[in-house]
């Protein structure tokens, strides 16, 4: 396979999985908040600073945002790098380019998705169209990764989709934690709201989609302890850095035929960084959670970087 | 007699911005044909890139590099030493083909020398001339009459013009360097119906010729009956044992020395030297 | 005027000055026909109308689209599809394709010459001028022989039928013809929108133009490669034809790449892959020769790749086509086919050409400039329809701008009859009805080294508003499905 194909194949998956997380980012913080328990996590300035934060927005210095301006620029505006308009752009020009190795059904539904995101009207989606908009981007994403697993030979296109999409789901999580986590913060205090037990925590299982099945493992509320270690260090949780790391480690096989791995290969640095967390514990990660954040985003670029390295370029 | 020559190419390219990665196309290698033997070739430059060889569109060879690392100056380097043997062109123009206008002007003839005889944005001359053909001598004394009228109407001087100058302002300041002359040389003579191109090579400058000490550019004519004659305008010669001829084609577009693909923003600039030595051979 | 007592063909006029493919001069459907016209009856307008609908669709949807440069903004359009598929019978396609095949042949025959001993010249069968002056001759090529001695692979010639009721060439397409792909989708589309009808008639298939495709290409590989590696270059996603490039790559199952995919070491060319470079035998370009190579042609070319053309010349990469095949592919020397064909081929030529003014001739431009309002001007050297002016459409003041155009630079005209295009039943959408609209056909022929191939179908292109005669895509044609029937009915 053509190295930059592969780079366009890699970024496709990557902005496909972002795409999704911001939507249900935006979604489920905003619904959330309509109905909040304390005072601050209900006010409207407070979600829209979040959603700012998420998108990696921090230019704007005053005090009182409009929320319809903030809806457009994260959700429809095509000027803004960090839109969901333009991360589903870009993944479909990166389909184009690798349009003769992907599947019809796969190119198809990108192509649709793509005209769905273009052909949103934004007043729609900044008035009343918030749900529903997110809800069918969400719903897209889940289609795409039924083609992708369902009609890709599972073979290096295969692979490197999937390493782009764990990667990045990876990051997302970490990226929500990070965004939730300085929330809680805030909003501790307020009817008697610590960090620990604070709503935030529910906020954020929801945002990585996974609140139901952390209530099932957990059989509790969520705390900030059991939260984190969910997401993070579960295995078995499709959402968990750990299971992605996991899944990276799968897919970087297909394409090194090393046996023994060199050290300055990726599939060496893929297998490193993931022994690092497989044996993390939660109580080493809540007790400076900041620091396990800034590291963590770090290993997950230097995987990027390395795969770029080594595979990507031309 | 026969001469032996050494000849040493220099060219430093400068970057103002970081250029990365890229690709160079040397045209300077000496040709091996009848009147000149390349004995030794070697060509290096200061990015310690190595040298491929491979051809340009009309089957000169070249030199190519291709560097990966990133870089703001280049210098290269290049050596050949030939030996020239010393051709009498009288004698092949001697016996003057009488039916030498007929078979210039036959389909044959134009045909097969057809991208010799084509126009091109640097040989197309707009107004007449006052250079007239004379068709009761022969088409080689026609062109030796040319290349004198080119070599005593116009002077010799660099900075006037620069490789994309067009003929008719040569023509209206009379002052150019080589490239000039042969591209005027070759619009006249293709008017004419001469077929003719233009020669890149190296000029030995020993005998006070004009040709600052860079790559020399004359003309050659393929004269039926006689073929393919070198004339050099600048100096009004014949290009005979002090011509070294590197490549041709239809006018300097098609053979400059150096052709470069340099993936770098900003301006670049080449400048590059030559120097000829010959000695007798014994 | 008879009634045809169908609901979507009750605004049906037949132009009794035109051939109308499905009705003959009595207004009776033609008999190959007969079948599917009874078949369609059986609709109603609105069936048509979400039949049509879905296929539009369906196009859209799969991304086979074409963008349209506006003065603003790049538009993203369906190369619009038409549901009434054009039927020829075997008897009829026979004809087509000995004389497309023939012209291939005689065209690869011409090129030899042209890039060698130019017989043709030297023994005034055709003038110089017609190279000597041709922007497309290229020196690189000259005495250079391409592997297996071909030059245009790919062939794609366009073909009408006259109110005579008889084929005429309008044109060779042999540098990059497009339009493949279409054949292909526009079957798929009509199987998906009326299977039923296929069991009713025996036609040829048209999916197997790809696998024949790769057997040409394998058949000029490099001397000394025992299986090639062909791979098929793209300018890019931007390229109006891109959905084709991309299609034809993965329907060969072989790499799609840019100039930027690919590298040129020792002569040799190499692509870019994850597992490092890898090298390639057989390039399918679908770039133009000025940007193939920035070293010989074009120096800001981004699209090409440095060195490709000594490579090439070297022996050690096939391009197809062959640089320089636009020579060839010029309106001035197809008015030269039939020449060119019994000077090589010693036969007579197959298919009719329409006959052709060259004002470059004195006596021609005068009949020329007498006879405008009854001629169809062009320029020689400008595809995709642009430049076109039809005499009979002009008013008095065009018709004297077109003359000084024309005597401004006689050798970049010529002029030709007008032909009448016949119509075909198109379903026009404002109307809800099929109406009679004017259609072409490109035929696609592929040569290789002892091995040919002419597609048994190919790409009816509709002019779709009423009275047009230009059928491109660019301006606004569509396309049917084309049915090369294996059995007489």
């Amino acid at each position: 396979m053509l190295a930059r194909v592969a780079n366009n194949l890699f970024w496709m998956g990557r902005y496909i999985e972002r795409a999704e997380h911001l939507a249900r980012y935006l979604n489920v913080n905003y619904f959330s908040s309509l109905d909040a328990p304390n005072e601050l996590s209900q006010t409207r300035q407070f979600v829209l600073q979040s959603m700012l934060f998420m998108a990696d927005d921090f230019s704007r210095t005053e005090n009182e945002l409009d929320e319809q301006e903030v809806l457009y620029d994260i959700g429809l505006n095509p000027d803004k790098a960090y839109s969901i308009i333009n991360y589903v752009k870009l993944a479909r020009e990166n389909a184009n380019s690798a349009r003769d190795l992907i599947s019809t059904e796969l190119y198809e539904s990108i192509n649709k998705f793509y005209h769905f995101v273009l052909n949103y009207s934004v007043d729609n989606f900044t008035q009343r169209g918030l749900y529903d908009f997110t809800v069918q981007v969400t719903e897209n994403v889940s289609v795409l990764r039924g083609k992708i697993r369902g009609t890709l030979l599972h073979d290096e296109v295969y692979a490197i989709i999937m390493l782009g999409i764990n990667i990045e789901r990876a990051t997302q999580i970490i990226r929500i934690i990070n965004s939730k986590y300085k929330d809680a913060v805030l909003a501790q205090g307020s009817y008697g709201d610590t960090l620990k037990n604070s709503y935030e925590w529910t906020t954020l299982l929801k945002c990585a989609e996974s609140y139901d099945m952390m209530r099932r493992f957990y059989r509790k509320t969520p705390t900030s302890f059991t939260t984190l270690e969910f997401l993070i260090l579960n295995p078995d949780c499709p959402r968990s850095v750990i299971n992605s790391l996991n899944q990276v480690c799968e897919h970087i096989k297909v394409l090194s035929h090393e046996k023994y791995p060199s050290k300055t290969s990726s599939e060496f640095l893929i297998g490193k960084i993931r022994a690092k967390y497989q044996f993390k514990i939660i109580e080493e990660i809540e007790s400076d959670l900041q620091t396990f954040i800034q590291n963590i985003l770090d290993d997950l670029n230097n995987i990027g970087v390395k795969l770029e390295n080594e595979y990507f370029h031309y | 007699m026969d001469l032996d020559y050494h000849i040493r190419y220099s060219a430093t390219n400068k970057y103002e911005n970081q250029a990365d990665g890229g690709l160079w196309q040397f045209l300077i290698i000496p040709e091996n044909n009848e009147s000149q033997e390349l004995i030794t070739a070697s060509f290096t430059n200061s990015l310690k890139i190595k040298v491929e060889n491979s051809i340009n569109g009309y089957n000169f060879k070249t030199y190519r590099i291709r560097p990966t690392q990133s870089f703001e100056i280049v210098e290269f380097n290049a050596d050949f030493h030939l030996v020239k043997k010393a051709e009498n062109i009288f004698e092949k123009v001697a016996n003057v083909y009488d039916k030498e206008y007929e078979v210039l002007r036959s389909i044959s003839f134009k045909a097969e020398n057809d991208i010799f005889l084509r126009n091109t944005l640097l040989t197309t001359l707009q107004n007449p001339v006052d250079f007239q053909f004379d068709e009761s001598i022969s088409i080689f004394d026609n062109l030796q009459k040319l290349n004198a009228w080119i070599h005593n109407e116009f002077t010799f001087k660099t900075d006037v013009t620069d490789i994309d100058t067009d003929l008719n302002h040569i023509l209206e300041i009379k002052q150019g360097v080589c490239q000039d002359f042969a591209h005027l040389f070759i619009a006249i003579a293709k008017n004419f119906g001469i077929p003719t191109r233009y020669v890149s090579g190296y000029l030995h400058q020993g005998n006070g010729y004009f040709g600052d000490s860079q790559m020399h550019a004359w003309v050659e004519c393929n004269i039926p009956g006689a073929g393919w004659i070198g004339f050099d305008p600048t100096n009004n010669l014949l290009a005979v044992e002090n011509h070294i001829k590197v490549a041709h084609g239809k006018d300097y577009s098609d053979c400059p020395p150096i052709k470069g693909v340099v993936y770098s923003s900003g301006k670049n600039e080449t400048e590059y030297t030559v120097q000829v030595l010959a000695h007798q051979q014994q | 005027m008879k009634e045809h007592s169908k609901p979507t063909f009750e605004s049906y006029n037949r132009d009794p000055k035109l051939y109308d493919e499905i009705f003959d001069e009595n207004d009776n459907v033609r008999n190959i026909y007969s079948t599917l016209f009874e078949l369609y009856s059986e609709h109603s307008a609105k069936d048509f109308a979400r039949l049509n609908n879905k296929a539009k669709a369906s196009f859209f949807n799969q991304g086979i689209t074409f963008q349209v440069y506006g003065d603003h903004e790049v538009k993203e359009k369906i190369f619009p599809f038409d549901l009434f598929p054009r039927i020829i019978d075997p008897g009829e396609w026979e004809v087509i394709e000995n004389g497309v095949l023939q012209r291939s042949k005689a065209l690869n025959h011409f090129l030899w010459d042209l890039y060698h001993d130019k017989n043709i010249i030297k023994d005034g069968i055709v003038p110089l001028e017609l190279i000597s002056s041709s922007a497309n001759y290229l020196d690189q090529m000259n005495g250079f022989d391409p592997p297996g001695g071909i030059y245009n692979h790919i062939s794609g010639t366009d073909l009408i039928k006259h109110s005579d009721g008889q084929y005429y060439v309008l044109e060779d397409n042999i540098r990059c013809p497009s339009g493949v792909s279409y054949v292909i989708c526009n079957r798929t589309a009509l199987k998906r929108a009326l299977f039923g009808v296929f069991n009713h008639y025996k036609t040829h298939t048209v999916t197997n133009y790809a696998e024949n495709l790769l057997d040409i290409l394998e058949t000029v590989k490099p001397k000394g490669v025992d299986i090639p590696n062909c791979v098929v270059i793209t300018p890019g996603i931007y390229n109006s034809a891109y959905y084709e490039h991309s299609y034809l790559a993965k329907a060969m199952g072989v790499e799609l790449v840019e100039g930027r995919d690919l590298f040129v070491e020792n002569d040799f060319v190499y692509m870019k892959t994850i597992n490092g470079p890898e090298k390639v035998d057989v390039i399918y370009r679908r770039i133009d020769d000025q940007f193939l190579d920035p070293l010989e042609f074009k120096p800001d070319s981004a699209l090409g790749v440095p060195g490709l053309m000594a490579a090439y010349k070297q022996g050690n990469v096939c391009l197809v086509n062959a640089p320089g095949t636009g020579v060839a592919d010029d309106k001035a020397v197809y008015t030269y086919m039939p020449e060119i064909i019994r000077y090589y081929l010693d036969e007579e030529p197959i298919l009719n050409n329409v006959p052709t003014y060259h004002c470059s001739r004195p006596d021609e431009l005068k009949y020329v400039l007498e006879n405008i309002s009854q001629l169809v001007i062009k320029p020689v050297d400008e595809a995709g329809g642009y430049g076109i002016s039809i005499g009979n459409r002009l008013t008095k003041e065009e018709i004297e701008e077109v003359k000084e155009t024309v005597k401004a630079s006689p050798r970049k005209y010529i002029a030709q009859p007008i032909m009448s295009l016949s119509v075909h039943p198109t379903y026009i959408e404002e109307n809800e009805s099929f109406e009679p609209r004017h259609v072409d056909l490109r035929t696609f022929t592929l040569l290789g080294d002892n091995k040919e191939f002419v597609l048994k179908g190919g790409l009816t292109r509709v002019a779709l508003s009423k009275g047009n005669l230009i059928v491109n895509s660019s301006q606004g044609g569509g396309s049917k499905d084309t049915w090369v029937l294996k059995n007489n009915l």
